[in-house]
């Protein structure tokens, strides 16, 4: 505990140093506002931002789509890895098109999906949900299918039905994978979110990043990074935090 | 009559040497029948064949007269404890009686008897990954015999332990079982463990039982002259003697 707590100090220290020799390079250098501004300067520009209530509908915009598109692609991809992993079948059929659809670009499908599901919300919820959706695929299907297999003989033995071996064995035994994946498709659906509004939407913060980069408002693109960034740190701690709950029993206690 | 009787069972994995060959053997009401043998002897796979988890591609396997039909008459304590990591110790041990049913009192009680016999009263509310390796075998014991199975099938259950530790959980094993008049089918690769264990020791070697040796009187005793010649009397037919052509 202590050390966690000396070790974080340090991370601190570390942030506010970097701050301190931005500002003063900025500074002594004179760099434009345009190029690099100062620390002090991008706080104003998220300050004015929060308190003014400019930022607080495009911090929804982004933060309803990406959980939208968590929620759905994360969804169907557990439900297609657990459907997948049941069926081998299916599995040897689908796999390789799973394969190509990962290698795609998602992103530069986005173009389509403005043809498709027209400018705003709907596109950007596309993208995230089929960025989400791979991982969480790949490591249901992993998880489920890693299941030691003296613990699959065991539950024969018992005379354990084929759903009570999903239910009670496999889907336990994957949980700590499925919630890794979860934990790789939160951070990625950020990206995915923000990158989607660039294209394709009037709303939210990667939207107003591409109005701030229009009107040349470099504190602002600044400011809404950091806005980023924690809604990205937000997430990841939340999805870490669910992990830990969930699978306190399934790691050494300390 | 027997309880457990093997008639002539094989089994060949496809593509492979048979694993057993030819293998009968009459376990009495009770009784506890120890299978000693080398690595890859297909002692476990004679247990398997026992347990109905492989079906003998010659010869049956009869369970008082009849081919085992429910898997639930039978308990099986595999090689490494396989509990349920997610599960608390009493949950565990509730496992074959909550795969078919809500667990009632009278399946929680069994189930507390049973950790307080085998001295893990104490552990009932914990998560398996907080217990040693000794009590996590206690526990897998303790879920085999929750349902009361006639008959109880152990694959190598203490192999990992420490040699305090596991004539600890031998003597555990032996009482439990005899107070419940179990019939008792044990393979493992440690001796003494069989002889201690054991009303008769089987050796195998290449799929067939070479010789069974009957432990009487005295020989149940550790550290008595009758121990250690039933001991030299099983190591004299573990030796490799005129391998088969």
């Amino acid at each position: 505990m202590n050390r966690n707590l000396r070790s974080s100090a340090g991370a601190l220290a570390l942030l506010a140093l970097l701050l301190l020799a931005w500002e003063a390079a900025a500074r002594a250098f004179a760099l434009s506002a345009l190029v690099l501004p100062p620390p002090s300067t991008v706080a104003q520009a998220l300050w004015k931002g929060l308190a003014s209530g400019f930022f607080w509908p495009h911090i929804r915009a982004t933060g309803a789509g990406l959980l939208l598109g968590l929620v759905l692609g994360g969804g169907i991809g557990f439900a297609a890895g657990v459907l997948l992993a049941e069926v081998p079948a299916l599995r040897r059929l689908a796999m390789p098109y799973l394969v190509v659809s990962q290698v795609v670009p998602k992103l530069a499908l986005m173009p389509l999906f403005i043809v498709w599901f027209g400018f705003g919300m709907t596109s950007m919820v596309v993208i995230t949900a089929l960025i989400c959706f791979f991982p969480l695929v790949e490591n249901t299907l992993t998880g489920l299918a890693s299941v030691p297999p003296e613990r699959i003989e065991l539950f024969r033995m018992l005379g354990a039905s084929r759903a009570q071996t999903l239910w009670r064995l496999k889907l336990p035994s994957g949980l700590p994978s499925v919630l890794a994946g979860l934990r790789i498709a939160v951070v990625l659906a950020l990206v995915g979110a923000v990158v989607g509004e660039f294209i394709g939407a009037g709303q939210g913060l990667g939207a107003l990043i591409i109005a701030a980069q229009g009107s040349m408002d470099t504190p602002l693109m600044f400011a809404v990074l950091v806005l980023i960034s924690v809604l990205g740190l937000l997430l990841y701690q939340a999805a870490v935090l669910l992990e830990r709950r969930l699978l306190r029993p399934y790691v050494q206690p300390s | 009559m027997s309880f457990l009787r093997l008639h002539g069972v094989a089994f060949t994995y496809p593509g492979f040497a048979p694993t057993v060959e030819g293998v009968s053997l009459d376990l009495a009401a009770g009784e506890i029948h120890c299978l000693v043998g080398r690595s890859g002897c297909g002692k476990t796979t004679l247990l398997k064949l026992a347990a109905g988890l492989l079906q003998p591609t010659h010869g049956q396997v009869l369970l008082r007269g009849r081919p085992p039909t429910d898997p639930r008459e039978v308990g099986f304590v595999f090689q490494s404890p396989t509990l349920l990591d997610w599960l608390r110790v009493r949950d565990n041990v509730l496992l074959p009686a909550s795969l078919q049913r809500r667990p009632n009192e009278a399946d929680r009680h069994a189930a507390d008897a049973l950790l307080a016999q085998l001295g893990l009263a104490a552990h009932a509310d914990r998560y398996p990954r907080q217990l040693s390796g000794g009590q996590q075998s206690r526990v897998a014991l303790a879920r085999a015999l929750l349902l009361q199975p006639p008959l109880l099938l152990l694959d190598e259950p203490f192999a990992a332990l420490d040699a305090i530790t596991r004539e600890e959980v031998q003597r555990d094993l032996l009482r439990v079982c005899r107070a419940r008049g179990a019939s008792v089918l044990f393979v493992t690769h440690d001796i003494a463990e069989a002889v201690f264990l054991g009303d008769r020791v089987s050796v195998m070697a290449g799929g067939r039982l070479v010789r069974t040796v009957r432990i009487e009187g005295e020989a149940r005793r550790r550290d008595t002259p009758d121990f250690g010649a039933a001991c030299n009397e099983v190591r004299e037919a573990l030796q490799p003697q005129e391998t088969p052509a």
